[in-house]
């Protein structure tokens, strides 16, 4: 087993936070314009690094001024979020995104304005916090719902606690924000299989499927929250075990791939944790429909479905010619396919007939 | 006075409409609870300011509104008109009839809404009680109760009584009308009569409203012209700007013994040629008695009106307010802080109608439509200076104003300003949507006019006021970042362990540096993560303005 990638300890993190409170001090104290750099996040500082298969922020920053009409009020609110963070990793607590946002929402004196109207306004934020002062969200105490479940034969140490996660009955492990803290104890599997949706996992868990192929599964529940990520990555790198994806044959579901594999445009500065280049991909393909006779069972896309398929098709890392073949095929057959279409044949044949076959084959998509 | 009064109701013609009213009341204005409160107050208001400027005198119009139970109200409407003969009270408020504006084509504001005989049918039809008319033509005083009798289209009287006035001192004059109406709601808002009896005040400097709402609320607009508008001067009708609704009405209201004598006289710029072209293009015989034409051939007539090709009709009946009008009106009502109207020339739609468009604005002061964040702009639409509350959304004034790049003239986001818009539409005949005449036609020529002289007062605001505006815009910005100051001087203390009264005040004193003067111009620079969207036509106003009627016809 690899190591635990190293995590900043407190003191370290309240310095950060400190030393960006007296810089814009400084600027005050000195009559100058309040600011602080921000790196620019979005499509247009990223880019993908072919080598590493991993999505990469690019260096283009952008200046949060006080002065600054536009940004006043992000500068106010980012400041109330650090001094909250501040507060949160001196005291040795973790709070919610959402407790975060209930903490600091307050009318503003003398106005009918609160410093935040909506948790959309806190989030991005954070988020910006994280990029500039290049802390992690747990580093900053602050973590998001779980969202994701593990099960299979591995045995994780959480805080003193040893968690059997093949002595969880069907539900198996939620995985929570932050997993920097699990250690993995042991472990007896062949691969790790993620699954997007809820329904497809239970399906497995029920035919035993981890058992009789001697897998962990993780299912991501749609779009694969930070710490299903996370935990993807760390079981990949320390546990040295190959990753195979399992989602819905749609823009979205291949999207949930692509961000499994090289991460996600939003937080690109933390690809290398999050992301698992080794990734694999099993399956809903569009050669499925044919292969597996599953015309009946498609659905037909809808605009905005078309409208993604075009959108996956410009993104760089979606340049390999398996994935154009499928998104064009996709676009020509006009049709989606659900994993769980799989039933039409019987609620056996995806953990019975599907999956061990094309696993065994290796018919996988990079 | 009563020669006044005698030659203005001489000409009054019957249509035995009674029927079509209760059939079509909704055409009429009489639709929703909150529409139909509106319209008998159009109805009575526009009555007293017609009849007062036929007669010379400077309005003084006073509505009165009383809440007597849900959606039970009762009105009093009064003016220092003309008043009316006795003779011809029971025909102005007992039938359904063309009046003299009918059959005048004078520009009226009358030209809306079926006539305050109106108001007796809806008043009787919702709560069976008569309405009360007290009117002296400055001789006796007549006080008459009376209904409609719906299936003889006769007025029916149900009281009357007569007091002499004193001849040596100069006596009342004048009408009032008092009612009941049910099924309506006061409601504050866009729609109210508040808000057309605002409008109308407007548009019409030279009277005098005063109005108290249900709450007991008195409101007086005052008058801020003395003079009063010329009387109008009757020209025939173009045969271009007629409505088959119009000619069918017109027939049957004629006396003449043919139709061909009917078009002739009836009607401007249709000599005894024109009457043969006609003839040739319609089947039937124009020998009949224009009375006896059906709606049909009417159409065809129309029809024809259309294909012939006629002298352009004389711009002598328009009658516009007048910039200096206008203006005093904005000044004396909004308060604003920048103001400027334009009247702009005659010029002719429908291949030969003409029409003027006057427009203003008004910025700052009392100027826009009152909400809970503050004043937003608002859009005031006038036909003949009659105030359109309902159907904004398919109007051309609507349309042309919305296709305003107001940010070309220094008002960023006009939605947000502290503005009005004022248009008027002026003509003998306005292209009207429907029969409810709440919203003008897309006439191209009327859009473009109107187009262009907004432009022009948005360069004369620009010219004026941009410069004010800006440093008005700077000022909401210094105070928006002095009111996060508080904020941020808290948190950096609490993040650094400086003192934050200190950090406070040297926040403002970088905030009252950046603000000072020389630094106006500063444009802040754009958020590079979220360029703002750039909106068509840089604002639009069709964004804050009325939803659709509360109930179609």
């Amino acid at each position: 087993m690899k190591e635990n990638l190293s995590k900043k300890e407190g003191p370290d993190v309240v310095k950060k936070l400190g030393g960006l409170g007296f810089q814009i001090a400084e600027d005050i104290e000195r009559h100058e314009s309040p600011k602080f750099v921000v790196p620019q996040r979005g499509l247009g500082n990223v880019s993908f690094d072919e080598v590493d298969n991993l999505l990469v922020l690019g260096d283009k920053t952008s200046t949060r001024s006080f002065l600054n009409v536009a940004h006043s009020k992000k500068f106010m609110q980012s400041i109330l979020i650090a001094a909250k963070a501040d507060e949160l990793v001196s005291k040795g607590k973790t709070a919610s995104i959402r407790e975060l946002y209930y903490q600091l929402k307050h009318n503003i004196e003398g106005t009918k304005e609160n410093t935040f109207e909506d948790q959309s306004e806190s989030d991005p934020l954070i988020v910006d916090l994280e990029v500039a002062l290049e802390v992690l969200r747990e580093e900053l105490h602050l973590k998001a719902d779980d969202k994701g479940t593990v099960i299979g034969n591995i045995v994780i140490e959480d805080s003193g606690d040893r968690i059997d996660c093949s002595k969880l009955g069907r539900s198996g492990l939620a995985i929570p924000s932050i997993v920097e803290h699990y250690n993995f104890v042991k472990f007896d599997a062949q691969y790790i299989l993620v699954i997007e949706t809820g329904a497809m996992f239970d399906r497995l868990v029920e035919e035993k499927y981890h058992i009789k192929n001697n897998c962990i599964m993780v299912s991501t529940k749609g779009q694969a929250a930070r710490g299903c990520r996370r935990l993807v990555n760390r079981m990949s790198n320390e546990l040295q075990l190959p990753v195979i994806v399992f989602s819905d044959g749609d823009p979205w579901g291949y999207y949930i791939y692509s961000v499994l594999k090289a991460g996600s445009m939003a937080l690109a500065h933390e690809s290398k944790r999050l992301g698992t280049p080794e990734a694999k991909f099993v399956g809903m393909t569009m050669t499925d429909i044919d292969t597996y006779d599953l015309h009946s069972v498609t659905e037909k896309l809808k605009d905005v479905d078309k409208k993604r398929i075009d959108e996956l098709l410009q993104y760089p890392w979606f340049q390999k010619k398996e994935w154009k073949k499928e998104l064009k095929l996709m676009k020509q057959k006009g049709v989606r396919i659900e994993q769980q279409a799989l039933a039409s044949k019987s609620l056996e044949f995806v953990a019975e007939e599907y999956l061990p076959k094309k696993i065994e084959d290796g018919e996988l998509l990079p | 006075m009563a020669t006044d009064a005698d030659k203005l109701f001489k000409d009054f013609k019957e249509i035995s409409v009674t029927e079509f009213f209760r059939k079509n009341k909704a055409h009429l204005g009489y639709s929703g609870a909150i529409r139909s409160l509106t319209t008998v107050i159009h109805e009575l208001v526009t009555n007293s300011l017609d009849a007062c400027e036929e007669a010379g005198i400077l309005p003084e119009v006073t509505v009165e509104l009383h809440e007597l139970g849900e959606e039970h109200y009762r009105f009093v409407e009064k003016d220092n008109g003309p008043g009316i003969p006795l003779k011809h009270i029971s025909s102005v408020f007992g039938k359904m009839l063309a009046g003299t504006k009918f059959h005048r084509n004078i520009q009226l504001r009358g030209q809306q809404g079926i006539g305050v005989s109106g108001v007796t049918m809806f008043s009787q039809m919702t709560t069976g009680k008569p309405l009360k008319i007290r009117t002296s033509t400055g001789t006796e005083i007549n006080e008459i109760e009376m209904m409609v009798d719906i299936s003889k289209n006769k007025a029916e009287i149900i009281s009357q009584n007569a007091a002499e006035q004193s001849p040596d001192v100069a006596g009342w004059r004048g009408t009032e009308i008092e009612g009941e109406l049910k099924d309506v709601v006061y409601k504050q808002g866009e729609k109210s009569p508040y808000e057309y009896l605002r409008r109308t005040a407007l548009a019409n400097p030279h009277a005098r409203i005063t109005f108290t709402s249900p709450d007991g609320k008195t409101t007086v607009f005052e008058r801020s012209v003395q003079d009063i508008p010329n009387p109008p001067v009757a020209v025939l009708p173009h045969p271009k700007g007629i409505t088959v609704d119009d000619l069918f009405n017109m027939a049957r209201a004629s006396d003449f013994r043919n139709t061909s004598a009917f078009l002739k006289h009836s009607f401007s710029r249709i000599s005894s040629a024109k009457v043969h072209e006609i003839e040739s293009m319609v089947g039937f015989p124009l020998k009949r008695r224009p009375n006896g034409l059906k709606w049909e051939e009417c159409e065809q007539l129309v029809r024809a009106f259309k294909k012939v090709k006629f002298l352009a009709p004389s711009m002598e009946g328009l009658r516009p307010i007048g910039e200096t009008q206008i203006n005093n009106a904005m000044l004396s009502i909004l308060d604003p802080q920048f103001s400027h109207c334009q009247s702009r020339s005659p010029l002719v739609h429908s291949g030969g109608v003409p029409f003027q468009i006057e427009v203003g604005i008004a910025y700052g002061g009392s100027a826009g439509r009152k909400t809970a964040e503050g004043p937003r702009a608002e859009l005031l639409r006038f036909a003949n200076r009659s105030p359109l509350l309902f159907d904004a959304g398919g109007c051309a004034i609507t349309k042309a104003v919305n296709s305003i790049k107001w940010s070309r003239y220094g008002i960023k986001k006009i939605e947000e300003e502290p503005v009005t818009i004022f248009v008027n539409v002026v003509s003998t005949y306005i292209p009207y949507t429907s029969a409810g005449k709440q919203s003008i036609a897309y006439e191209q020529e009327i859009i473009e006019e109107i187009k262009k002289a907004l432009m022009e007062i948005g360069r004369h605001f620009e010219r004026h006021h941009a410069r004010k505006h800006r440093a008005m815009e700077m000022e909401n910005k210094k105070k928006a970042l002095m009111k996060y100051s508080k904020e941020v001087a808290g948190a950096l203390a609490k993040l650094t362990g400086k003192d934050s009264k200190e950090l406070l005040e040297n926040l403002k004193i970088l905030i009252e540096k950046r603000f000072e003067t020389g630094a106006l111009d500063i444009e802040d620079e754009q958020d590079p993560e979220k360029p703002e969207i750039k909106k068509a036509g840089g604002g639009n106003l069709t964004d804050y303005m009325e939803g659709e009627d509360e109930g179609k016809p």
